[in-house]
């Protein structure tokens, strides 16, 4: 079995990986130190593993790695801005959407490409795409309110509205 | 993860990618999305074969029809503004019920009709477009109706060669309306009971024609021509959509499994046929 060599960015930096020809894409991410990227079911329903690949969230569990070659990834680690939290992340913390943790790279990286597909997203929109990423810790209400909140201050932060002034759900 | 494979190949054109099927013989696959491919890791396969670098990725006018390429995404397709629009949705609708966004990013059309689920939901919606794919093979291209297409649970005509392309003709000129049915515990799970109906009818409420197709309660998708055939020339009335639903069940064939038993999938699927066309009798303002 020969090896291949695959060339992508990941989180803004070109990196290159030799891979075997099998590989899925969580399992070359993890041992390259990416490990936000979680191990879950392994078969594409949990979203665990969910990263961005060319802005479309995908399970990197059921993704080959050598299709990954040329693409621009994005995982948890490279969503802050230094040491300024996205403000999708700020939404999770904001809210009480975190409890152990474990879905949450996935959940914040879903919600970066919805919000970016729909920038103002029905509650049925935003369901639709946390029904891919499995949480058993919350319940989903919290997340829900997490992206619902994370749309305004996204939108806030593009210049349609700003932070202080957008409508925050009453605690 | 398939740690036996021995070879990922990307072509670029179609005929470097039969080539390299063909050398492959049975230890070679084609792959696109590759949502299935990883969930069975089949071990007898050792090389894998993408397709998706073929351009099979469009969804265009062809002449006044459509045509769709193999390797378009389900999230492509249900965001299609053409086929949102294209016969009131309904395989916009089905996919976007194929699983989570993550998988229908990847997951494309031409994967899920030759994977051959007998539950695969863009099936019904093609089979009552009367949607024909297009397949190239060693001896060139042919074209077949989705109705010879599939030949049992996960058996198909293709016969090494590549689905290249699905193409939906003209839809029938008149009134009509279309409808999409699933279930399943959640949209996105794979389906217990899926179907498509078409209807057409004249302005006197007379059923002009019907298109009837159910996924998973038989090997394979399927249309079930008997009971559009009792519909047609009729005028639609309760009485007439009642006798259509019995006869359903008649025609399915499920089996029993973790998602259901086969007597629930026998009952649903006459509901879900029933649901189905009072919703396009409703969508053309027929009362019944």
């Amino acid at each position: 079995m020969s090896r291949l060599e695959i060339k992508l960015k990941v989180n803004g930096r070109s990196r290159s990986f030799a891979i075997a020809p099998g590989e899925v894409l969580l399992d070359v991410l993890r041992r390259e130190g990416y490990h936000g990227v979680k191990r879950g079911c392994e078969t594409g329903e949990c979203g665990a593993c969910t990263v961005l690949v060319d802005g479309r969230a995908i399970n990197s569990c059921l993704m080959f790695a050598a299709q990954a070659d040329g693409c621009s990834l994005l995982t948890i680690e490279g969503i802050a801005q230094g040491d300024r939290l996205d403000p999708i992340q700020e939404a999770f913390l904001d809210t009480g959407a975190v409890q152990c943790g474990f879905c949450t790279p996935g959940m914040i990286l879903n919600t970066k490409a919805l919000l970016e597909r729909s920038p103002q997203p029905t509650e049925t929109e935003v369901r639709d795409m946390l029904a891919g990423n499995f949480c058993r810790c919350t319940g989903y209400t919290k997340p829900i309110e997490a992206v619902l909140t994370a749309a305004i201050l996204v939108g806030g932060l593009k210049g349609s509205r700003t932070a202080s002034t957008a409508k925050r759900k009453p605690r | 993860m398939m740690p036996w494979i021995e070879s990922f190949q990307r072509p670029t054109t179609i005929p470097e990618a039969l080539q390299l099927v063909r050398r492959g013989g049975r230890r070679a696959r084609f792959v696109a999305g590759a949502t299935d491919v990883l969930v069975q890791a089949d071990p007898s396969t050792r090389i894998l074969v993408d397709v998706t670098r073929l351009k099979l990725n469009y969804i265009k006018r062809q002449g006044k029809g459509w045509a769709i390429g193999a390797a378009t995404t389900m999230a492509a397709l249900e965001q299609s503004k053409e086929m949102q629009r294209l016969a009131d949705g309904i395989l916009a609708q089905a996919a976007a019920t194929c699983g989570s966004v993550q998988n229908r990013n990847l997951a494309t059309i031409g994967g899920n009709l030759a994977n051959a689920s007998p539950a695969a939901d863009s099936a019904p919606p093609l089979l009552v477009l009367d949607a024909e794919v297009v397949m190239v093979g060693p001896k060139g291209r042919r074209r077949l109706p989705l109705t010879k297409f599939f030949r049992g649970v996960r058996k198909t005509a293709l016969n090494g060669a590549l689905l290249v392309e699905v193409f939906i003709p003209p839809l029938p000129k008149g009134r009509a309306a279309w409808s999409f049915h699933k279930l399943a515990r959640l949209a996105s799970d794979i389906s217990v009971v899926n179907a498509a109906v078409g209807l057409g009818l004249d302005g006197k409420g007379n059923c002009q024609w019907a298109r009837i197709a159910l996924g998973a309660v038989a090997p394979t998708p399927f249309r079930l021509l008997e009971v559009e055939k009792r519909l047609q020339g009729k005028r639609l009335d309760r009485a007439l959509v009642e006798q259509a639903c019995a006869q359903v069940g008649e025609q399915v064939r499920p089996i029993t499994d973790v998602r259901s038993t086969s007597s629930y999938r026998r009952e649903m699927s006459g509901v879900l046929v029933r649901r189905a066309l009072l919703e396009c009798a409703e969508g053309m303002g027929h009362k019944l």
